[in-house]
């Protein structure tokens, strides 16, 4: 260092240290500071909490961020690159990503893992390498756990569409199956996991060993047509995925080794209005979003942002959330949104809060009971948002 | 009636990627995996279907409706009616050109756009532009017709980049592939 730079670093030291000084005196509680100098060190924090949502940065900035729905701060960040899919372990005690990494940072040797972290600590614990995953974001459905928290299941498409089996305990792959035709995953506890396919139909897939036993439940929906949103809501405890489509018809599937799925009913129907179709020209409300839908799982209630449109507008953003009773097919609440947001979780709490973004990556927590908002969480993240489920 | 026929689109697509490209092994796995989805069955019925089509549903959309042929640098250019991200035209590249450097995906997602200077429908495959960060200008999200990822050939969020030397998303491009029948 030159004898001027030096005196230009003491300079705007000496003075930094007279601002913090000035800082000290003007804040009372500041004023019996220890002068014992402090040492640098690092937080835990609590494993995952009902009341906490995670954000993803989306495709603008990288990490999710873990955030305390009752009180609107940040409590930390998982790290997941753009892309990635982060799940949430059940016992709550670690955080899986599920990325793509380079060796040369966007060029190199490709490494695709399952990368876990501590979740008190968010360190890094491991990596469990796989042969593969989709680059797509935004799905909630491309890795998910089973409900014993002991296998995880990760899509593929490389471009042949498949799933790779990764044994959470004793981290390492299984097997990766291929899974012609069908993506969009949910748990089958005991049984493997099912998935959507394009025929219509569920694939569920009975996993023994390293051999998969692929079996279809008739079609039910009209995949090009009209097609489930594929970020689907799964209920663990009563083992149930809750489903929706463009024009805005509801069904829930009972999973097992022969899923059933029930009749549906249409969301605009449950409100009293005209039921959304696919015809061109015809103006209604429709639901739309990235991640358009939450199931409070305890209540069935199924939070849909929903806008008014022509049909394929099913990326648009909502202009409100309707509040559907899933069970007696009915549209109990309309809440009005002051911007349009395009996704939505809920907490699986006694008192629900609705956890939203839009493009601005500004998240929105507004409270059921209410419908008043009570945290505007500015540069939270743009991307998906996930929560606690209960098991 | 069906308003528009995956399984057509699809064997018209392969047909074009197998006659275009060299990239043989990906695209025979590519081609498997189409094949081999049940909504490719290419049965005599679909075909039958598929010789005539009904068009009206896809003039009518709203983005049908607004298109223009012009300006290839705006989000309502006629063939970005299923495209999703940044436009190689506003890029350095062109509407079935890549920016310099950035390699073109063989595979991509599809889409059926109507040209409203004929009224016709018209194959389009968006082929990403890969190997440079993302372009980030003129970011666009057209949606007709475009479903979710268990159709993935018709879903336009998947990063197509298949096949090239680096995954890395630069921008789309809208190529012409044909006539739709």
């Amino acid at each position: 260092m030159s004898k001027t730079s030096f005196r230009i670093f003491a300079a705007a030291l000496c003075g930094s240290l007279l601002a913090s000084a000035a800082l000290a005196q003007a804040a009372p509680a500041d004023t019996k500071a220890s002068v014992e100098p402090e040492e640098s060190d690092t937080l835990t924090i609590d494993p995952p909490k009902p009341t906490w949502f995670f954000v993803d940065g989306g495709w603008d900035m990288p990490g999710t961020s873990i955030f305390d729905g009752e009180s609107g701060k940040m409590k930390g960040m998982v790290e997941t690159r753009r892309l990635a899919d982060m799940a949430i372990d059940p016992a709550g005690k670690y955080y899986y990503v599920a990325e793509t990494i380079w060796s040369k940072n966007d060029r190199g040797t490709r490494q695709d893992m399952v990368t876990v972290y501590d979740s008190k600590t968010l360190n890094l614990v491991t990596e469990i390498a796989m042969p593969g995953r989709l680059l797509i974001g935004s799905r909630k459905n491309n890795f998910i756990i089973s409900d014993d928290g002991k296998t995880g299941y990760v899509y593929d498409f490389s471009p042949t569409s498949g799933v790779n089996i990764v044994d959470l305990a004793k981290r390492k792959l299984i097997t990766a199956i291929e899974l012609p035709g069908c993506a969009s995953l949910m748990p089958n506890p005991g049984v493997g996991f099912s998935a959507l396919c394009s025929d219509g139909s569920i694939a569920t897939v009975a996993i023994k060993g390293t051999k998969a036993d692929i079996t279809h439940t008739a079609p039910f929906f009209a995949a090009s047509d009209d097609p489930i949103f594929d970020n689907f809501a799964y209920d663990r405890i009563k083992k149930q995925t809750t489903f929706l489509t463009y024009t805005g018809q509801i069904y829930t599937a009972k999973i097992s080794a022969t899923p059933t799925v029930s009749a549906p009913f249409s969301i605009q129907a449950a409100a009293g209005i005209r039921v959304g179709d696919a015809k061109p020209l015809d103006v209604n409300w429709y639901p739309g979003g990235r991640q358009p839908m939450a199931l409070h799982r305890a209540t069935g209630m199924l939070f849909v942002l929903m806008h008014k449109g022509e049909y394929w507008s099913h990326k648009a953003s909502g202009d409100e959330v309707w509040q559907v009773d899933v069970a007696a097919q009915k549209v109990v609440k309309r809440f009005v949104l002051e911007e349009p947001m395009n996704n939505i979780e809920v907490s699986q709490t006694d008192k629900p809060l609705l956890y939203m973004n839009g493009e601005k990556g500004e998240v929105h927590v507004m409270d059921v009971a209410t419908g008043e908002e009570k945290h505007k969480i500015e540069k939270a993240g743009g991307g998906i948002i996930t929560v606690l489920e209960p098991s | 009636m069906k308003k528009f026929n995956a399984d057509s689109m699809g064997e018209k697509l392969l047909r074009k990627f197998a006659g275009a490209s060299s990239r043989r092994s990906m695209l025979s796995r590519l081609g498997a995996a189409l094949v081999a989805a049940p909504v490719f069955p290419l049965l005599p019925v679909s075909r039958a279907e598929a010789a005539k089509p009904d068009r009206s549903p896809e003039t009518k959309t709203f983005f049908a409706r607004t298109a223009q042929t012009k300006d290839d640098s705006k989000c309502d250019y006629w063939r970005y009616c299923a495209i999703d991200g940044a436009l190689c035209t506003c890029c350095g590249g062109g509407i079935h050109s890549c920016p310099p450097g950035a390699e073109p995906s063989p595979v991509s997602w599809v889409g059926t756009c109507i040209n409203p200077d004929d009224g016709k429908a018209y194959l389009i495959a968006y082929r990403d532009c890969c190997g440079k960060p993302a372009c980030g200008q003129c970011g666009c999200d057209n949606t007709d017709r475009e479903t979710q990822l268990y159709v993935p050939q018709l879903n336009n969020d998947v990063i197509w980049c298949f096949g090239t030397s680096s995954m890395d998303y630069h921008c789309s491009t809208a190529v012409l592939v044909g006539a739709a029948s």
